[in-house]
This record gives structure tokens, C-alpha cells and sequence, in this order.
């Protein structure tokens, strides 16, 4: 009998997963009230919007760009290096210093964005004063830039080559790499596909000056078939930014060597001082339009007046910010950008904290050339606005990464009432729960 | 077999499928659109009699004079698990679910007077439904699928008191109080992930009511009883949020029964019931039921095999009134000196409607313990 009622109560046991759920019959055999949606555009939700501008300088951006299109844009990025010791001490302990006699120089920059359809995208090299810091601009640096090129090297024919990957190569570089006739070297990062270009200097091009401390400045230009622009890395990128190595050697005199008179090569890697790019025309300053991007970077506030209904009795399923673009963006079209939507903790103006949730943030692309009505999805915002009414109904646009190009993207603001920002919300009514 | 591991069994059945959301009695597709589907307030014994030995059977919830028979303080526990399989208009599905319909502990007062009290399942409002539609969101046809479900009931909390006013007459009243709630969801999702949030809504919606009930138990010869009953309800109000969602009207119970004892080890009986659910004018396809039942029991008094049929109709569906047919046998057995009873039973039920019909195979367990 005990095995009689185990069996029973397994079996019991077993039945007692609950599966209630059918395919619906409606309307017969269906609740009477169904779930309901709609779908509106609020034009005049959007309040209050406002453009402010210097957030982020270019010189503490994480890239800069040079670029070169005729009639829209002409960008330049160059940097400064650090000191360059010119007597080493040869034998550790000793206080005796010898001079050094510098053989060659080799100037690095990372390309961290290109376009992939033009033809003889070039990199030329120029030397420009040390002293470029923050106040240079475009004007000041000119001189530099319109001298003969230092050197250059064509990206695309390095490209073209092949690889090369035996093991003494790899245990210097790491990786394979790419070298041309006049010693340019091109590798590109497995990881992120980024290119190293490497220009290689000797004395001449790269002479080490006592006066200036061994500090030197680099700048690049670029030119192309066509889209000549190029992205480079910075400090503020970590390891893509740009690089000079001094390559070097001294003699050890006999009376402080087992070697009587042996000459040492050595090099050094010097750090960069300061980086910068600089572009004509400059980003216009700021009118009654709603501007995203440009340099120093500029961001919008825009204020968003949420109806009673929307906190209430209805569920956000999607939201997306309507904007319209005053003109398109004129550049290349690698130049094309990211726009980022992040609310305010707290609205103070321009000076609002921004919120760190990311799963709040929208995001859009700005395509150049492109004058289309550009659409940011802001659901998960919005739906957070809809739960808390304590939150501040507030976001803001900037672009990402910010300051790292001349790229700015104009909108018409609440001021246009033509073509003002909306805000268009798909949202489900609640359901009437309690009735058959 | 002992008594308490009966009782460990029945516990661990209890514990193991939450009793608090599921004291209900079978669902069915057919009151998704009405107040629910009322419940069978029968114990094992009488369901497997097609229901018909339910005004004889005083651990069956559906007169109160029937308590009257008592002699010691004793309860009695029901459950029943079900695999539906629904056809709607050629949609094929298959549904289950465990319930606890009924519970019911009575004892006597005095030697003519027995109080009892226990619960049974007025409304089962356990469902849910799966709709799957294409609808145009910014101009873009999009694939929805939205999901209702109600998970609880309307339970009976009953307590009533039946008087033996002569040797062969007894009378019931009983106290009902309509309670319970449900949980229920409603979920739209969309197959483009991307760009569009679910939208869940839930809420609980919780049951009010009150209701009467009358009954008598007449022996007209020492083989045949016969009993009949009376039931009012209030109206059935749900609340959400401490707000009045809806107010329904509930029906007037009535119905009468005939037993007959065929000797020593032979019973039969049979009853008929009507409910006037067609004055529930809130719902509009609501009708009036009348239902009917047989049934027998055969065999020795400490394991009996009982056989039963019933039939009659379902309150709420579309057009015509919806038809209910079952069939239902079981055994029961007694342990630990006439203690304890195990009552096992089978049904078949078969529901039909317009554009829909309902399968159910029925598995049931009972218990009743005289500590």
C-alpha cells in the first residue's frame, strides 16, 4: 500500500506543473478590453533648447584629423615632443658623460580612421615650430605648412605591398609590416585595424637642435584622389598616440672601458608634449540653431515638457527625438559622426551634470553630405521619465567623440516652429484589468 | 499505511503547488469573456458520482443540511489535476493545471446541531491567452504578440450550521462570504526588439461579496432522502487598488436531489441544479443553466467504486448556451479503523460551444480524516 500512495504521489507531484496559457480565440474567447497602442507626435514637447559651446578643446581631444577637401575644409594636426638628451652617462655610477651623435629619427602617428574608397591617400610631414601650443592656430602655423613637405609616404602603396612577417621582423615590431623603397613602414593592428605609418628621417630631416633641448614639432598633412581625410591618434588615445624615436650612438673612450673606444647605438623614444590639430574655415560660432560638435565642442540642452498622460495609465514602448538638420554637413564622408543623447542629473543650464546610465542614452549617426531628418531613439529614457517624475525631463546632444574633428551638425531649434524639434512616442494604454 | 503519512502526502501536495493562488476549480476558455467558470463544489466522492451524491455528501460544500449528518469532528480535502485540450475553431492547444477545489471541516455542537466551514471555488479565473497579429506602427507593418493572463479565483469561504428538526428532517443555512483575487498581466511584445520596449502592465484584481444559502434533508422512507436547496448571492464586486473596477450581479442558486439506498452496499442518486446567470446583465452573453447528474456507489462501505454521469450547460459563451458532459468513476477506501478515507476518481468532461470545444481528463484525490 506505501508503494501504492508513493506512485500516486509521484504521479500527482509530476502533474502539478501549471500551463494555463492558450493561443487566443478573439474575440470570442478573449478578454473584452485589448492591449491598445498609439502612436504620436508631440511637436511641441520640446522647450527651452539651447546650444552651448567649450566643453572640450581640440588639444584634449582623443583624436585629430587632418583633412584636406578643397572649398569646405582644410585640417592639419601636428605636435610638439619632449626634450632630447644630447650626453649620456656610459657606464652606470660613472660621472662621466659622453656626447651623442643622433643617426636617425623616426616620427610615428596612428590612423584610427580613413576612408577606404579613395586612392593615394598621402601623409606628408612637415616641421613646425616647437613652440605650437594651444594659443597656434591655423594662420600661425601656416608658414609651416605650406614649406616643402619633409617627407611623405602614400598609404595606399603601402597597403598595396606585401607583408612582411619572418621572425626577426615580428621579434622587433611584433607583427608583420609593410615597407616601401624610402623606408616608410606601414603595420596594421590585428585588433582594431588601425595603421602605424612610420616615417623614417635622417639628420637632415630630423635634425636634433641643442638650442630647442632636442624638442621638435611635427605636422601632417593629407592629400588624396579624392576624401582625403584622416584620423590620428592622440595622447589622450593612450597608445595611439603619436611617436618620435631618436636613433642615436656614442663611443665609450678607453679609459673608462675594458673596450677600448667601442661605439654603442642606442635610441630613445621621446614623449609627446602636446598635440593639436587646427582647421580653416572655423566652426562658425553659435546662433539660434541648435549646434552638436565642431571645436571647442558644442552640445545642446533641449527641455522636454512632458503631458500628465505620459507619467500615467501608459507604457512607453518607443520614443524617438525628431530633429532637423538646418543644411547638411559638408566634409568627407569618413568623417561621418556619432551623436549621443545623455540626460541631465540635474538642469543647470549648460552646466548640467550629465547621467552615467547608459542605458539611457541614445545614439544616431550624422552622415556627411546627408540632409535627411535625422532620428534619435530615446525610448528607455523616456519610459524612465514616464515611472519617476522626479527626474528631470532634460538631455542633452553632444557628439562622440567630441572635439576630435571639425565636423558640427546644425538643427533647427523650438525657435523654427516649422521645422522645431519633436518628440514622437509609441505608447500602450493600460489595460482594464477587472471587467469580464 | 498510517494516517499521519496520508496527511504528510496530502501536505507535501499542498506546499508543493501554492495553494494560496491556486484554490481553484477547473478553468475553461469559455468564461474568459463572462465572470468565470464556476466551480464544482462537490468532494471526490460526489464528483465521481457525476456530482450527484453532493446534497448527501456533507464534505461536499453545496448544502448545508447535509452537515447535520456529522457525528465527529472530521475534514476533508479535494484536489484535482486536469489536462484540457481546447479546439478553437481549429486551433488545437493543451492546457493543465492542479486546483484545490474544495475543503471543507465540520463537527457537532450538540447532538441536532453541527457547525461547519471550509471553502470551495465560486469562480475559477485562472486563463490565458496568446494573440499573435501584425499591426501598422509608423507605417511599418510590425508583428505583435500580446499575452493576457489572470491567475486566481473567486473563492466561497462558507460557514454554515445544520439542525436536525426531527428524525427524518434536517435544516441548513449557511454564511458565505465571496473572496479571493487574481493576478493579471497583460504583455505586448514585438518582434522588432530593437526599437520597441514590451509593454507589461500587471495588477491584482481582489473579489467582494456576500451570500446566503438554505437547504433541507428530508429521509422519506429509511431508502430515500430527498434534498433541496436555496443560494443568494450580492453582487460580485471587483476592486483594484482600493478602487471599484466593476460590480456584476450573481445568480440565484436552486436545485433539488433524490438518494436512494438499493440495500446494504447500493446507492443511487441523482440532482438537478438551475442558476439564473442570464441576470448578470453587465455580461452580454451570459445564460441561464440548468444542469443534471447520476450516479451510484457500489460496494462495501469501506471501499466503495462509484460511477457517475452529469451534463448540463456552461453560463457563459457566444450564441447558443454551451454544453457540459462528463463521466466520472473512482474508488474509495478507508484506513486506520474508518479514520481516514482516500477517495481516488477519474472524469471525463467534454465542453462545447460555439467555436469551441473542451477535453478534459481529470485526476482526483481526496482525503478525509476523522482525528
Amino acid at each position: 500500500m506505501k508503494w501504492r500512495l508513493a506512485c500516486l504521489f509521484l504521479l500527482v507531484v509530476a502533474a502539478c506543473a501549471e500551463d494555463a496559457t492558450a493561443p487566443g480565440d478573439c474575440p470570442n474567447f478573449c478578454p473584452s478590453d485589448s492591449i491598445g497602442i498609439n502612436d504620436t507626435i508631440f511637436t511641441t514637447i520640446i522647450e527651452r533648447d539651447s546650444s552651448y559651446r567649450g566643453y572640450l578643446p581640440s588639444y584634449f581631444a582623443e583624436a585629430m584629423t587632418a583633412a584636406d577637401v578643397p572649398g569646405v575644409i582644410d585640417s592639419r594636426a601636428f605636435f610638439t615632443t619632449d626634450t632630447m638628451f644630447t650626453r649620456v652617462t656610459p657606464i652606470v655610477g660613472d660621472t662621466t658623460t659622453v656626447p651623442i651623435s643622433v643617426d636617425s629619427a623616426r616620427v610615428r602617428f596612428v590612423i584610427v580612421r580613413r576612408p577606404k574608397n579613395t586612392t593615394n591617400l598621402r601623409l606628408r610631414l612637415y616641421q613646425i615650430p616647437v613652440t605650437a601650443d594651444s594659443t597656434s592656430d591655423f594662420s600661425s602655423l601656416d608658414p609651416a605648412f605650406i614649406a616643402a613637405p619633409v617627407d611623405s609616404l602614400n598609404v595606399n602603396d603601402l597597403l598595396a605591398l606585401p607583408a612582411i612577417g619572418d621572425t626577426q621582423t615580428v621579434r622587433l615590431w611584433g607583427d608583420s609590416i609593410r615597407v616601401d623603397a624610402d623606408g616608410h613602414v606601414l603595420q596594421i593592428n590585428r585588433l582594431d585595424s588601425t595603421l602605424a605609418v612610420y616615417f623614417n628621417l635622417d639628420t637632415l630631416q630630423a635634425p636634433l637642435s641643442v638650442a630647442d633641448t632636442g624638442r621638435i614639432g611635427w605636422g601632417v598633412r593629407v592629400a588624396a584622389d579624392s576624401f582625403a581625410s584622416v584620423t590620428l591618434g592622440t595622447i589622450q588615445s593612450g597608445a595611439n598616440a603619436p611617436l618620435m624615436r631618436w636613433f642615436f650612438h656614442y663611443t665609450i673612450p678607453d679609459t673608462v672601458s675594458a673596450t677600448p673606444d667601442s661605439v654603442v647605438y642606442a635610441d630613445r623614444a621621446v614623449a609627446t608634449r602636446f598635440d593639436n590639430f587646427v582647421f580653416n574655415p572655423p566652426t562658425p560660432p553659435l546662433d539660434t540653431n541648435l549646434a552638436v560638435g565642431g571645436v571647442p565642442s558644442a552640445r545642446t540642452l533641449l527641455r522636454v515638457a512632458m503631458p500628465a498622460f505620459l507619467h500615467d495609465s501608459i507604457d512607453v514602448v518607443r520614443a524617438t527625438l525628431i530633429l532637423v538638420p538646418v543644411s547638411a554637413v559638408q566634409g568627407v564622408p569618413s568623417d561621418s559622426f556619432g551623436i549621443l543623447g545623455r540626460p541631465v542629473i540635474t538642469d543647470l543650464g549648460g552646466k548640467s551634470p550629465l547621467g552615467t546610465n547608459v542605458s539611457l542614452y541614445g545614439r544616431t549617426f550624422i552622415h556627411i553630405g546627408s540632409a535627411d531628418t535625422v532620428n534619435i531613439e530615446l525610448t528607455n529614457l523616456v519610459r524612465a521619465w514616464s515611472l519617476d517624475t522626479t527626474l528631470v525631463t532634460a538631455f542633452v546632444l553632444g557628439q562622440v567623440p567630441e572635439a576630435t574633428s571639425y565636423t558640427e551638425v546644425r538643427f533647427y531649434s523650438s525657435r523654427a516652429p516649422a521645422f522645431r524639434p519633436g518628440l514622437r512616442v509609441t505608447y500602450v494604454k493600460r489595460f482594464r484589468f477587472g471587467n469580464p | 499505511m498510517t494516517l499521519r503519512l496520508v496527511v504528510l502526502v496530502v501536505l507535501t501536495l499542498l506546499a508543493a503547488v501554492r495553494p494560496s493562488g491556486r484554490l481553484a476549480a477547473q478553468d475553461s476558455q469559455f468564461g474568459i469573456r463572462g465572470l468565470g467558470t464556476p466551480g464544482k463544489w462537490e468532494s471526490v466522492r460526489a464528483r465521481t458520482t457525476g456530482g450527484a451524491f453532493a446534497p448527501f455528501d456533507a464534505f461536499s460544500p453545496l448544502t448545508d443540511a447535509v452537515l447535520a449528518d456529522v457525528r465527529r469532528m472530521s475534514a476533508s480535502f479535494t484536489s484535482g489535476t486536469s489536462w484540457r485540450s481546447i479546439d478553437a475553431s481549429g486551433t488545437q492547444s493543451s492546457l493543465r493545471g492542479t486546483r484545490f477545489p474544495a475543503m471543507v471541516i465540520a463537527g457537532p455542537v450538540t447532538s441536532r446541531v453541527v457547525v461547519g466551514g471550509g471553502f470551495t471555488t465560486y469562480l475559477d479565473r485562472t486563463f490565458g491567452v496568446v494573440i499573435h497579429d501584425t499591426i501598422d506602427l509608423r507605417g511599418v507593418q510590425q508583428p505583435i504578440t500580446d499575452e493576457i493572463t489572470s491567475d486566481g479565483a473567486v473563492s466561497d469561504l462558507r460557514i454554515a450550521v445544520a439542525a436536525r428538526l426531527h428524525r427524518r428532517l434536517a435544516l441548513g443555512l449557511g454564511l458565505h462570504r465571496l473572496t479571493g483575487s487574481t493576478r493579471v498581466i497583460a504583455t505586448r511584445s514585438f518582434a522588432d526588439t530593437l526599437n520597441y520596449r514590451p509593454s507589461t502592465a500587471r495588477d491584482e484584481v481582489a473579489y467582494g461579496g456576500m451570500g446566503g444559502s438554505a437547504s433541507l434533508l428530508y429521509d422519506v422512507t429509511s431508502d430515500v432522502r430527498v434534498a433541496g436547496w436555496f443560494r443568494s448571492d450580492s453582487k460580485l464586486r471587483a476592486d483594484i487598488g482600493g478602487h471599484t473596477a466593476a460590480e456584476n450581479d450573481l445568480p440565484l442558486t436552486y436545485g433539488a436531489g433524490l438518494q436512494w439506498r438499493a440495500g446494504a452496499q447500493a446507492s443511487l442518486a441523482g440532482t438537478v441544479t438551475w442558476r439564473n446567470w442570464a441576470g448578470v446583465r453587465s455580461i452580454a452573453n451570459a445564460h441561464d443553466t440548468f444542469n443534471w447528474s447520476v450516479g451510484t456507489e457500489i460496494g462495501p462501505p469501506g471501499s466503495p467504486f462509484r460511477v457517475g454521469l452529469r451534463g448540463g450547460q456552461l453560463p457563459f459563451g457566444i450564441g447558443k448556451t454551451p454544453t457540459e458532459v462528463g463521466y466520472s468513476a473512482g474508488l474509495g477506501r478507508q484506513f486506520s479503523g474508518g479514520r481516514g478515507r482516500l477517495d481516488i476518481g477519474i472524469e471525463r468532461l467534454q465542453r462545447s460551444g460555439t467555436g469551441l470545444t473542451e477535453r478534459v481528463w481529470t485526476f482526483l484525490l481526496g482525503l478525509t480524516v476523522r482525528p
